[in-house]
């Protein structure tokens, strides 16, 4: 039985569609291109027209319009740039040129031809959002004022507002507008839009699906609806919705195209990025940052501090980026200068009012913290966010460091031995403070095999000078002995016979007071012996009397 | 509406300070428990250092990671007399940063209260006292301070460490016991280890673009437009192909046009089944509406209708025998052409204007194959192996079957 046939054998489907082709011999009209806004189709209409001889002005007007709204600003830039070089053309033409620059990014271009136009309302939101651009308030003021309590000037002002991060004053404009005017569909997808950035990614959802029920092809709120996925779930669900827009999409569509590669790149946890983003840096926001975030991810430091070290941060991201980064190099370079600035950037992040309960939030503050060595409040921090990063080895570093700083040495133990990453595992900071842990943990032993493992170098000299010292402070005075006594041989400073003479008494009271095996004792006598010191006879004779009385077997 | 534009673009700088401390102080009168509430009810920073003793500093030096044994920062705080003013500030915060904290649950730091934005200013200060701090400090008081803090640490903090009295009472001889003060001869260092921030790396950023700001170039007809109002200014994702309207729309004005005829390329195909499929199917469709092509003799040609009647039963006989002549005869493709174009009654004009005198012929000789293929008849026939020539006759013509017989 088949149960999914679609198509009905009986009726106006059954026959094959290509057949209803033939009613449509007529010659289709522009208007039905644009009301469907199939500008590609309107465009290939109107040039054929125009190629045919009877296109006029108008046509290409026409032609400029549907190219503007493609997003094809270059091309409708094209055609009012050769009607202003017509003798009597619109000057109009002049602010629509203007828009097209404005787009293209061209923004002085943008500012000169728009002078030369009519004054018009138009070309008074044009100056406001160009003086944006200029970052001149004076004149963002004037045009400001001269802004109406009319749907698209007030609008404007709502995208102003968004630009500037100021989400919430954006949605009230749009909230009251679509008050009165309840078919304003178009208003639901700038709410979204607002509540995303607001991280209120559900409701960001709901709002956007009033949107996306009636228009389901749209690129924008598909875009929006996956990175509404990829915030609350996961890069894969994202990328199913990107793929679902590929799906409809014919293949002349090119509108946003450079977005959707770029969050393909994102939501793929950066496979592609060296190819993709490079050209979109300074075209997509974000596309430097995401660089910048790709190169720190692949520990080349360098390449992340030169993208971004022109950057003029506004956004809280932008200012996280700036502090990871110099923190990073600061701590590569050894550079003081670095580390402050990054301490400053994290504390201006954590400490705001927008950041200070998320959990980049929290990472600035605690990262503000650690680099000032305040390892209480870096805990606080950390203790609030930790369930969130159980297996990120980098925090969990950090977390580790904090606690041993503050003298909890167990539960660092603990998370120091969660990191997974060899790089961190050989580095001299993990080995140090574990074995530092370890020690307070009366687990010399396995500090000391931490050492064994070492290849020699002035790491391990140091990490025995650690484990000698530590362990004598901890009354552990068998390893401190073993330590010491290759300190001596390395390099015979008196301070190490010192240190050596007296881990082994402290061993030798240790076995008399049970603490310790007394088959030990044999080994503290040979590690006695490889010092050439008068003392040293002395001290095994005491010792090895003690040893007989007491029947402890001695090979020597 | 304006006002807002004053304030930087982000969040971050305006977050006003007053606020803050007004909370930090109410949590520190709730707390009048806690050790330095006093230090936090006076708002004036500088008034409190006046009456403050440096003392408390001990507390969180074990904090700063600086190993028991090194120089504890308050000897540092003596010794250098110019630096007093902003410690006293440092600790004011510090308590007030861990006082608040304290009173609040542990899970999630304070909104406010923690070290947030209200002590920005003032912990910038204490970034760089700090740095003043470690400087002079490891300069001037390194060597004084080593004997003092040494036991005052060991007592303090260093919990399980080695404590010569829990030997004491060994029941050894005294020859041991001078041997037992060696342990204590040697002081063991306090080694400060380095601390490394690993820097969290973000998360990689979607974009979502940019609100409609209605710069938008009006419709040249000044009708009124809906972009961005009902409907979101954009294209929508079914774009027509421009390449199969133009070739529509050729077909359908039937108008000749200087427009060159766009020939599409596609990168990469082989990964793009999609593209070529819709391709060929809106070819196809073109093809379809198109009306079929009509060729003017320029001399008479015979119905085809006539051209289909029954050969006479000897000539069938004999083909039987002999069979039609194949392509392979050793001939010119223009004399068998000939050839087969008399077997079949089809006439070809000699001394025409036409350049090739055959391709007419030929048209009439493959539309009459076609005819002879679409024929439900014929088929029919051919099927039941009926018609003894058809086969052969196919076998010749086979490349040619059912493409479009354009002179």
């Amino acid at each position: 039985m088949m149960l999914s046939r679609q198509k009905p054998a009986i009726g106006p489907g059954s026959t094959t569609p290509a057949k209803e082709s033939k009613k449509k011999k007529k010659l289709p009209k522009v208007d039905d291109y644009l009301a469907a806004r199939d500008y590609t189709g309107a465009i290939t209409l109107l040039e054929f027209n125009r190629n045919s001889g009877k296109g006029n002005e108008e046509t290409d007007m026409w032609i400029a319009y549907c190219a503007f709204h493609l997003a094809d600003y270059k091309r409708a830039m094209e055609e009012y740039l050769r009607m202003t070089k017509r003798n009597n053309y619109h000057p109009d033409v002049w602010v629509d040129l203007a828009c097209c620059y404005f787009f293209l990014g061209m923004y002085p271009e943008a500012d000169q031809a728009a002078a030369k136009a009519p004054k018009s309302r138009l070309q008074n939101r044009l100056f406001f959002h160009l003086s944006h651009k200029f970052n001149d308030e004076k004149r963002l003021m004037g045009y400001h004022q001269n802004l109406q309590d009319i749907t698209e000037d007030q609008l404007s002002l709502a995208s102003i507002h968004y630009l500037r991060s100021h989400y919430q004053e954006a949605i009230d404009i749009y909230k009251r507008i679509l008050l009165d005017n309840r078919d304003f569909l178009a208003l639901n997808v700038y709410v979204a839009l607002c509540y995303y950035k607001l991280d209120y990614y559900d409701v960001s959802q709901e709002v956007l699906a009033v949107y996306l029920q009636q228009y389901p092809d749209s690129a924008v709120a598909i875009n929006l609806k996956a990175c509404n996925h990829f915030r609350l779930y996961n890069g894969k669900a994202a990328e199913a919705e990107l793929k679902s827009l590929q799906e409809i999409a014919s293949p002349s569509f090119i509108f946003a195209r450079d977005l959707i590669k770029h969050n393909l790149v994102v939501f793929r946890g950066g496979e592609g990025a060296l190819q993709v983003l490079p050209p979109l840096i300074d075209v997509i926001p974000e596309a430097r940052l995401n660089l910048v975030i790709y190169y720190l991810k692949q520990d080349d430091v360098t390449e992340a501090y030169n993208l971004i070290k022109d950057l003029e941060p506004t956004t809280p991201q932008e200012y996280i980026l700036k502090g990871v980064v110099n923190a990073a190099l600061g701590q590569d370079q050894g550079s003081r200068e670095h580390l402050k600035i990054a301490q400053q950037y994290f504390q201006l992040v954590g400490g705001s009012a927008s950041e200070c309960d998320t959990i980049p939030g929290r990472q600035c503050m605690a990262s503000c913290f650690f680099l000032l060595k305040q390892f209480e409040d870096v805990l606080i921090y950390l203790n609030s966010i930790k369930s969130y990063f159980y297996n990120d080895d980098n925090f969990n570093f950090n977390y580790a460091q904090a606690k041993a700083a503050v003298g909890n040495f167990k539960e660092a133990e603990e998370v120091f031995l969660l990191i997974q990453s060899e790089k961190i595992k050989n580095d001299y900071i993990y080995l140090s403070w574990l074995a530092r842990c370890y020690i307070m943990n009366r687990k010399a032993r396995l500090a000391w095999e931490l050492y064994l493992k070492m290849e020699t170098s002035g790491e391990s000299f140091s990490l025995l000078q650690l484990i000698a010292n530590d362990c004598y402070k901890m009354g552990q005075f068998y390893y401190a002995a073993k330590a010491f006594d290759v300190l001596e041989r390395l390099d015979p400073n008196p301070e190490y016979w010192e240190g050596k003479r007296g881990a082994c008494v402290g061993v030798f009271q240790l076995i008399i007071a049970g603490h310790e095996p007394r088959d030990h004792l044999g080994e503290v006598l040979l590690l006695l012996r490889n010092t050439n010191n008068p003392q040293v006879e002395y001290v095994i004779r005491v010792m090895k009397k003690w040893g007989r009385e007491k029947k402890v077997p001695l090979q020597t | 509406m304006i006002v807002g534009f004053n304030q930087s673009a982000f969040h971050v700088k305006k977050n006003p300070m007053a606020d803050d401390s007004e909370e930090e102080q109410n949590n520190a009168r709730i707390h009048q428990n806690q050790p330095y509430d006093e230090s936090l009810e006076v708002p004036d920073a500088e008034e409190v250092a006046s009456t403050y003793s440096p003392t408390p500093r001990v507390n969180p030096d074990p904090d700063r990671g600086r190993s028991h044994g090194s120089t504890p920062p308050e000897h540092r705080m003596m010794s250098d007399q110019s630096d007093d003013e902003d410690d006293m500030q440092d600790q004011i915060i510090d308590k007030g940063n861990s006082q608040t904290s304290q009173s609040q649950p542990l899970t999630m730091p304070p909104r406010t209260g923690g070290p947030g934005m209200a002590g920005a200013k003032i912990q910038q200060e204490q970034f760089n006292s700090e740095d003043e701090e470690e400087e002079t400090g490891s300069e001037t008081s390194d060597e004084d301070d080593d004997d003092d803090d040494d036991d005052e640490d060991e007592h303090q903090a260093l919990e399980g460490a080695y404590d010569p009295q829990d030997y004491e009472n060994l029941p050894v001889t005294p020859e041991i016991k001078e041997l037992f003060q060696y342990i204590t001869r040697y002081t063991p260092q306090s080694i400060e280890l380095e601390h490394k921030i690993k820097p969290f790396i973000p998360d990689f950023l979607p974009s979502v673009g940019d609100i409609d700001a209605f710069i938008k170039i009006p419709r040249p007809d000044n009708k009124p437009d809906t972009l961005g109002l009902s409907v979101l200014d954009e294209p929508c994702a079914k774009q027509s192909d421009p390449v199969v309207l133009d070739l529509q729309l050729r077909a359908i004005s039937k108008q000749s046009t200087d427009k060159k005829l766009i020939v599409k390329s596609l990168e990469s195909a082989e990964k793009n089944p999609k593209h070529i499929n819709n391709w060929i199917e809106s070819i196809r469709e073109l093809h379809r509406s198109k009306p079929p092509p009509n060729v003017h003799y320029s001399k008479n040609m015979p119905d085809i209708d006539t051209l289909m009647q029954e050969w006479p039963s000897e000539f069938e006989e004999l083909l039987k025998e002999v069979g039609l002549p194949t392509a392979d005869l050793n001939c010119e493709l223009s004399q068998y052409v000939d050839i087969i174009c008399s077997v079949l009654d089809i006439p070809i004009y000699k001394n025409t204007s036409h350049h090739n005198e055959r391709i007419q012929a030929l048209h009439v000789l493959f539309t009459l194959y076609s005819e002879f293929k679409n024929s439900q008849h014929f088929r029919a026939l051919a099927e039941d192996n009926k018609l003894d020539n058809k086969l052969k006759f196919e076998g010749h013509h086979q490349e040619v079957e059912n493409e479009g017989f354009m002179p």
